[in-house]
């Protein structure tokens, strides 16, 4: 037979699952700016029924506990998108503060190279005058001066984006440490059947800030969260994590070495890190080599065309720029290698008014260098292939944003707290609390009224 | 779909349009499309030719206005040798009269000696440093004052030089003939000494480049000495020799009235476009030598004024006669050009329009475009910011009291 006291004891219980659930209401809106805070709800259920005269009753509810509301599929896209945005970002700046040296401008290459060539006609209007061959030479200067700061540029993006790949690493090991920690916690908590709740949401976005640094596979296993880099090296492994580590190779640079120290540098993709070696073992060791190749033809054409000839005091032309040996390195190190006006070797006859060499001089502008193309032509490629590169950097580094963004609609939708759904919960919950408090003040009155029953019927 | 939180979706919009309008300003304000390579890669590097053509469209131009006054310097001097040789006509036609006395032919040869110095002047001319007519020894003047006798600075009695003297290899040693209008270039090759010079001087004597009786000898003295026996006209020779030393002329063996041509033939040419060069200057030796030697003519002129017959002076007015017909036939060339540079000057601005024509198509922005994309920003981050301010403070919260 039902009675007021089993009554009243479930009424506690409605007060008691109300109060949880304005508990995790008030945690829920608490956090609704927290990143990467995944909302909770309260998971009810109905109390096991009791038996009353043969007929089942309702034993009142019970609070199960507080769920998180994940969608595992949306935050492992988001944390690929994260590794593709970390990438491209990376990509993007070291290309931007490049390209601004291939602008069009008073003193980038093709302007000094275009300089030379017009001082060049130049001097073939008045072969002798010594102000037009110090405008040669001048002009044979900035174009060297055009050359070395390019290179300059380039290498020094390099050497950047080396010291880059440092921190990187040692960012990526700190992450690997803090998740692999978090592992047996959760392990813990969800071998009691517990949600891994706030830990859980911690580890989340660990290895979120973990893939904005290298694109990482995500394995769940009993032990917990299993993390690899893309070709399988193993990061986090239960609760323990495997640092990477960094060493001078032997071109000079910062290579990656997983935990057995095997070198894993061409392996890795995705992220900051991913992008950063891109950008500095691919990218620039590209235009380098191109710009290289260019200032080294250029240079040996220039030096054919003043050996064709004699200078001013009728001697054979020497050399008009110091041009490396090896095509490496050339555009760094071209120098001029005349400082005398009267040593161009403007003659073709010997005599110091010919400027019959000059058109030599003058060919190479329109001659194709071994490269197959004419110098104007080869700065052209080098400018379109920084430009292109930039524009495609860019056009990834916005695509991954906006992919994001629709990405992080999505898990929101899910994950996220909705300041208004929270209200209304509110609401709902203070209504059954009230509820549920006026069936224990009713049960209260009743036993009053029993407790009086004898008192009244002696009255 | 649930939606949570708008404002990362509103901070994007905002962030893009503000992108849009910074964008949209920078084109009004530059005027350009294209900002940086990456605006558009494909222009970008059309961009870098373009510039560089442009560039030496410039340079065409300015190589035309160089040369244009040094040619037309060069113009208006053969143009005063043919008034000059004319007024030599007018008097060598006179004095081949019967009538013209000896005191009358005097006077007209000093007249010529006259003519003779201004033609040499304008042969001589230069324009900003550059004698126009010396070919492309154009630093030092092409008609120099001829003598007989030449000797070298090195060799004494003491010590003199000796016909197996070894000349260093490369030098030049270039004797020019007054008579002959022609200059003999010596380069020693290696091994070369006196003795091959020597050779080489009688090899030149007997094709006709050096007249008859020019010889190269060791004197008394021990130097080397070139010379000639022609008593009218003269040589003159030049060394960078070390064992020779640089060659003078011996005092008082300048002959009057007799000039050598020391500058060479070579034409140097200046690009005015793309595939197209002009020969800058016509050497002297082509304008003044070539065919009849217009000074040797105005010196056979004088010589023949001062002792010679009615018939000598006749023939000498008809070989000056014979001088102005190959100048004007000469300078065709030099006036063809002249014609050239006034119409490729005329071709090149308007290759300048095409260029930058072609430069604003590349990275020039559309103005109207432009401004109207400016507005249009300017709009889209008005409403984006409007709809933020309108959406963002609305909750739930705002209408349970």
């Amino acid at each position: 037979m039902a009675s007021l006291n089993s009554a009243l004891s479930m009424a506690v219980q409605s007060l008691d699952a109300a109060t949880g659930a304005i508990q995790v209401t008030n945690n829920n809106i608490a956090n609704a700016n927290t990143p990467g805070y995944v909302r909770q709800v309260p998971v009810f259920q109905e109390a096991k029924p009791g038996e009353d005269n043969g007929l089942s009753t309702g034993s009142g509810v019970v609070l199960e506990g507080y769920q998180s509301v994940r969608d595992e599929l949306i935050q492992s896209q988001i944390q690929q998108e994260t590794s593709a945005q970390g990438s491209a970002n990376a990509e993007q700046s070291s290309l931007q503060q490049i390209q601004s040296t291939f602008t069009t401008s008073t003193q980038d290459i093709g302007t000094e190279m275009s300089a030379l060539f017009t001082s060049i006609s130049s001097l073939s209007t008045n072969a002798s005058s010594t102000s037009s061959q110090t405008a040669v030479l001048t002009a044979g200067q900035n174009l060297a001066t055009a050359f070395n700061t390019a290179s300059n540029t380039l290498t020094s993006q390099q050497s950047g984006l080396d010291a880059q790949v440092t921190h990187d690493v040692s960012q990526i090991n700190s992450l690997t440490k803090q998740i692999a920690a978090l592992n047996p916690q959760i392990v813990q908590l969800t071998a009691t059947g517990q949600d891994g709740g706030t830990l859980q949401d911690q580890q989340d976005q660990l290895v979120l800030k973990l893939s904005a640094l290298t694109s990482v596979a995500i394995t769940q296993t009993s032990d917990g969260v299993t993390l690899s880099t893309g070709n399988g090296t193993a990061l986090v492994v239960g609760s323990q994590s495997l640092a990477l580590q960094t060493k001078t190779g032997s071109n000079g640079t910062q290579q990656v070495l997983d935990q057995n120290g095997s070198n894993i540098t061409s392996s890795l993709t995705g992220g900051d890190l991913g992008g950063t070696i891109q950008t500095r073992d691919t990218t620039i060791p590209g235009l380098l080599n191109q710009l290289d190749t260019l200032a080294n033809q250029f240079g040996n054409a220039f030096n054919s065309a003043q050996k064709a000839g004699f200078d001013q005091s009728g001697k054979a032309g020497k050399d008009f720029f110091t041009v490396s040996s090896t095509v490496a390195g050339s555009a760094g190190t071209i120098k001029m290698a005349i400082t005398d006006p009267s040593l161009i070797a403007s003659s073709s006859d010997g005599s110091a008014g010919s400027s019959g060499n000059l058109a030599n001089f003058s060919a190479v502008q329109t001659t194709n260098l071994p490269s197959g193309q004419t110098p104007t032509s080869a700065y052209g490629s080098l400018v379109y292939n920084v430009a292109s590169l930039t524009s495609n950097a860019s056009a990834e580094s916005s695509a991954t944003t906006a992919s994001l963004l629709q990405l992080n609609d999505q898990l929101s939708s899910v994950s996220g707290v909705s300041i208004d759904e929270e209200s209304t919960n509110l609401i709902t919950y203070q209504q059954a609390y009230e509820a549920a408090a006026r069936v224990v003040t009713t049960i209260q009155s009743l036993f009053q009224v029993t407790m009086s029953m004898g008192t009244a019927s002696a009255a | 779909m649930r939606v949570t939180n708008t404002v990362p979706d509103m901070q994007y919009d905002i962030q893009l349009s503000q992108q849009n309008l910074a964008t949209a300003q920078q084109q009004v304000a530059t005027g350009l499309r294209v900002n940086q390579p990456s605006d558009d890669p494909t222009a970008s590097a059309s961009m870098i030719l373009s510039l560089a053509s442009s560039a030496n469209v410039d340079q065409y131009t300015s190589n035309v206005s160089s040369v244009l006054p040094q040619m037309q310097t060069a113009d208006s001097a053969v143009s005063s040798i043919v008034t000059s040789l004319n007024s030599a006509i007018t008097l060598g036609s006179s004095g081949a009269t019967g009538t013209s006395s000896t005191t009358n032919r005097q006077e007209a040869a000093t007249q010529v000696q006259g003519i003779l110095s201004s033609v040499i002047s304008a042969a001589n001319t230069s324009y900003a440093g550059t004698y126009v007519f010396g070919g492309t020894a154009s630093t030092t003047p092409p008609f120099v004052a001829a003598s007989t006798t030449f000797t070298s600075s090195q060799g004494s009695a003491a010590s003199p030089l000796t016909p197996t003297t070894t000349l260093k290899a490369g030098s030049v040693t270039t004797i020019s003939d007054a008579t002959t209008g022609e200059t003999m270039t010596f380069k020693a090759a290696a091994g070369d000494t006196i003795a091959t010079l020597q050779t080489a001087v009688d090899t030149a004597v007997s094709n006709g480049t050096l007249s008859a009786g020019t010889t190269a000898t060791i004197n008394a003295g021990g130097q080397l000495s070139i010379a000639t026996n022609s008593s009218t006209a003269g040589i003159v020779v030049s060394s960078n020799d070390a064992a020779l030393g640089s060659m003078s002329a011996v005092s008082d063996t300048q002959v009057a009235n007799a000039y050598a041509y020391v500058g060479n033939s070579s034409v140097n040419s200046v690009q005015v476009g793309d595939s197209m060069s002009v020969a800058t200057n016509v050497p002297g030796s082509q304008l003044f030598t070539s065919g009849t030697n217009v000074i040797g003519s105005l010196t056979g002129l004088i010589s023949a004024l001062q002792s010679g017959t009615s018939a000598q002076i006749g023939t000498a007015t008809t070989a000056i006669t014979t001088a102005i017909e190959s100048i004007d036939q000469q300078r065709i060339p030099l006036d063809n050009t002249i014609s050239q540079l006034n119409s490729q000057e005329s071709y090149l601005s308007q290759e300048k329009v095409t260029l930058t024509t072609q430069q604003t198509s590349l990275v020039g922005a559309n103005l109207a475009d432009a401004a109207s994309n400016l507005s249009q920003a300017e709009l889209d981050n008005d409403a984006a910011l409007a709809a933020a301010a309108k959406a963002l403070p609305q909750t739930l919260l705002d209408y349970l009291k």
